[in-house]
């Protein structure tokens, strides 16, 4: 496979989870802003997710249909969730023949959704929320026919370590986003209410009340959000996965570039494996940055061994 | 023509050669499509004719423009009346062609190597060198079989009494091949049976043919030589057909950040390391096709690749420095190239054409203008032309002024009129100006065409140009068996 197809296909990939992280998210906090907290700010959420300076966004961050503008479908923020589907959407088209032509009449699709007055007004002065399920609704169209129509080939396997390392990234940045909310403080925090937003937005609210009978505990929710392999939006299921389809590129990688990601891959997820920070705040504010990094240097690994952009 | 509802506007004009309509009646190689739509209502046929829009649309079929960084797709407008060619007509053009195209492979050997057409006084030699595109790197270069003009487009007009003439040799990177293919696959689509009870002869083997000359022009011992399509990207307004095109033949579609040059070695890159390529089809033309040599600002070519084409390495198609054969001041020499390599007459005609570097010829042609057609030698699409019947006096003057400044680069034609051929428009059949590209391939075992080929038409009522940056779309071509 070309490299340049490859890499195509793999950004393209990041793009829509990305996208589809972040909507969840933005649903998850917007309910939240609406419902308790009296001092709300989304000052946590634009540290990440916007690329314009803090004295900028610091003016805003108490307007949550600015904020959300800003972040949906200002062209003007790097980050906003129409440059991430116009981005995946261009990354499509230049390698039609690669994917299926529903992936990309799909992802057309969700472009010309996402530029429609409708979702425009709503964000702007209606009620965002409208705007919010459209868009993961078809987020989610997006991922089944990605599974229902993609040949397990090459092109489905650079797909998926792309959507599962930007997952492991976002799983990382939304707990960092929440730890910091809480200034690190787990014990003042234990049983904080919020933590469920958390859960919400990683789409694993459910299968935690499930397990854990109503107990909403600091390191019970982060015991769920690192290491719980059954919840598709856990750390170590997203490495898991990253793993399982980077195997599969075996028979046609050089070796030793084969090798050195293996390396990198499996030490990557070992780490978290073999780790329990589940109560130790220090630890985790060390952990999670370091095994961020360690995830974007399998991304610039593939980029230079996989990719060919040395 | 009366008694037929469809066709009660369409009248025939007494200088126009008129496609379907002769001396009255319809042709005959007509009759048969005529009889098959003619008890059709006006709104079944436009039903067909709004299914053919959809089938385009709903199968990519569109070219992209491209508007503030967002491509917005459009279709290139089909209209559902074939062109129909009969099979000595046929023949007649593939002799011209094949005629005319070996003769045009000769010269650019010659040209680029020992220059005898220059030397024996048939082409000035100051018409060659002041060619932009006659290019000084190809001197002495070894093409492999000699072939030069892999793939060509030459675009044929009929005047009023029937006769073909050439208007256009174009020898670089023709494109529009894709639509011929997309037509016919549509007219079936709309017209069940007929193509089948008419006798069309097939263009649907385009592509095995093309990959056949293709793979046999490989330098190697290889039994299964790499074959890439190189396109200059998605942004081109030809990338769907480069898509097809790849896909048809089952070859890769790269882009020129997608080859390396080691070595003298073309290389593509994969995800396991680099593979050798063997023979490339560009749709880059010769001016960004190597940054090294060429246009240094050219972000869609390969470093390096001229030498590893000089060298015999890689093998490119078409071949570099073709633009001075179908240079339209060279043109007019092509019935003398015709006489002196090969010994014989033209089979098809040339436009008479003026070359304006004349003295002689620039006097006549500007007390002549409103007759004349005047076009710049280096530009394609429709653009930088003059009709003398449709110009304003200022339009005239400008022109004037130009050509004065750089005669060279301009030449004039008599004005031909366009044959016209019945499109489906507003409920009805009107007459509507037409032109024919075949596409010719050039192999180690001589010229091959398909039978068909790329009918351009001018949409707009009493237009000439056919180009679809101005308004023109397509038909599909029926070529009748014998």
């Amino acid at each position: 496979m070309l490299s340049r197809v490859a890499e195509s296909i793999f950004w393209m990939a990041r793009y829509m989870e990305r996208t589809n992280r972040m909507l969840r998210m933005l649903h998850t906090k917007y309910v939240s802003s609406q419902d308790e907290i009296n001092d709300f700010s989304w000052n946590s959420v634009l540290q990440i997710y916007s690329d314009k300076p803090e004295a900028e966004y610091k003016l805003i961050e108490r307007d949550s249909p600015k904020v959300l503008e800003h972040l949906i479908i200002d062209r003007d923020n790097n980050a906003s969730i129409i440059n991430n589907i116009t981005r995946a959407r261009e990354n499509a088209r230049s390698v039609q023949d690669h994917i299926t032509k529903e992936v990309w009449l799909c992802l057309n699709e969700y472009y010309h959704l996402i530029r429609e007055a409708d979702i425009e007004k709503n964000i702007r002065s209606g009620d965002p929320i409208t705007s919010l399920d459209l868009l993961i609704r078809h987020g989610m169209l997006y991922n089944g026919t990605v599974d229902i129509t993609m040949a397990r080939e090459q092109s489905f396997n650079f797909l998926n370590i792309g959507r599962f390392l930007s997952r492991a990234i976002i799983t990382i940045d939304l707990l960092t986003i929440k730890l910091k909310e809480y200034d690190y403080d787990l014990e003042k925090y234990a049983d904080d209410p919020s933590w469920r937003f958390l859960l919400y937005s990683l789409s694993g609210y459910e299968l935690y009340n499930k397990r854990n009978r109503g107990t909403l505990d600091a390191g019970l929710v982060i015991q769920h959000v690192l290491y719980n392999t059954d919840f598709p939006h856990s750390l170590l299921y997203s490495l898991n996965r990253l793993s399982r389809y980077f195997e599969r590129l075996k028979t046609e990688s050089k070796p030793e570039n084969f090798a050195q990601l293996e390396f990198l891959i499996g030490r990557c997820s070992n780490n978290i494996k073999y780790s329990n920070l589940t109560n130790n705040s220090k630890l985790l504010k060390e952990f999670l940055p370091q095994t961020r990094n360690e995830l974007l240097e399998i991304a610039s690994t593939f980029n230079k061994s996989y990719f060919g952009n040395t | 023509m009366e008694g037929h509802p469809l066709l009660g506007k369409y009248f025939e004009h007494p200088e126009i050669w008129d496609e379907m309509f002769g001396n009255g009646d319809i042709r005959p190689h007509y009759k048969n499509f005529v009889s098959a739509i003619e008890n059709l209502s006006s709104e079944e046929i436009t039903r067909k004719d709004e299914q053919a829009k959809k089938l385009f649309m709903s199968q990519g079929v569109t070219f992209t423009v491209y508007n503030s960084g967002e491509g917005i797709e459009k279709i290139f407008p089909f209209d559902v009346v074939p062109r129909i060619i009969t099979a000595p007509e046929w023949i007649h053009i593939e002799n011209g062609i094949k005629q005319r195209l070996k003769a045009l492979n000769i010269f650019l050997k010659d040209i680029y190597h020992q220059q005898f057409i220059i030397k024996d006084g048939i082409i000035p030699a100051k018409l060659i060198y002041s060619c932009p595109n006659f290019l000084r790197e190809m001197m002495h270069v070894d093409v492999p079989f000699d072939i030069y003009t892999h793939i060509s487009g030459v675009d044929l007009i009929r005047d009023y009494d029937g006769q073909f003439y050439v208007l256009e040799d174009n020898l670089r990177t023709p494109s529009g091949v894709s639509y011929m293919l997309e037509n016919r696959s549509i007219t079936y689509r709309i017209f069940p049976d007929l193509i089948p009870k008419n006798n069309v002869l097939p263009v649907k083997d385009y592509p095995d043919r093309l990959l056949k000359n293709l793979l046999s022009l490989s330098n190697t011992q290889k039994s299964n030589p790499t074959v890439v399509l190189l396109t200059p990207g998605m942004f081109n307004s030809a990338y769907f057909e480069h898509t097809t095109l790849a896909r048809l033949m089952g070859i890769e579609l790269v882009e020129g950040r997608d080859l390396v040059v080691e070595n003298h070695h073309v290389y593509m890159k994969t995800t396991k390391g680099l593979e050798k390529v063997d023979v490339i089809y560009r749709r880059v033309d010769d001016e960004f096709i190597d940054p090294l040599v060429f246009r240094p600002d050219s972000m869609l070519g390969v470093p390096g690749i001229y030498w590893a084409y000089r060298k015999g390495n890689v093998s490119i198609v078409n071949a570099m420095g073709n633009g001075v054969a179908d240079d339209k001041a060279v043109y007019a020499y092509v019935p003398d190239m015709i006489r002196y390599y090969l010994n014989e007459e033209p089979i098809l005609k040339n436009v008479p054409t003026y070359q304006l570097a004349d003295a002689d010829n620039r006097k006549m042609v500007f007390a002549n203008m409103s007759k004349m057609v005047i076009k710049k030698t280096n530009e394609s699409g429709g653009y930088g032309m003059l009709i003398g019947s449709a110009a304003t006096k200022k339009e005239m003057d400008n022109f004037k002024i130009a050509i004065e400044a750089d005669p060279r680069s301009f030449i004039a034609q008599p004005i031909i009129n366009l044959s016209s051929s019945p499109c489906y428009i507003d409920g009805e059949l009107q007459p509507r100006r037409v032109d024919l590209r075949p596409y010719a391939l050039y192999g180690p075992d001589g010229v091959d065409i398909v039978p068909g080929g790329l009918t351009r038409v001018a949409l707009r009522e009493g237009s000439l140009v056919v180009n679809s940056s101005q308004g023109g779309g397509s038909k599909d071509t029926w070529v009748l068996g014998s």
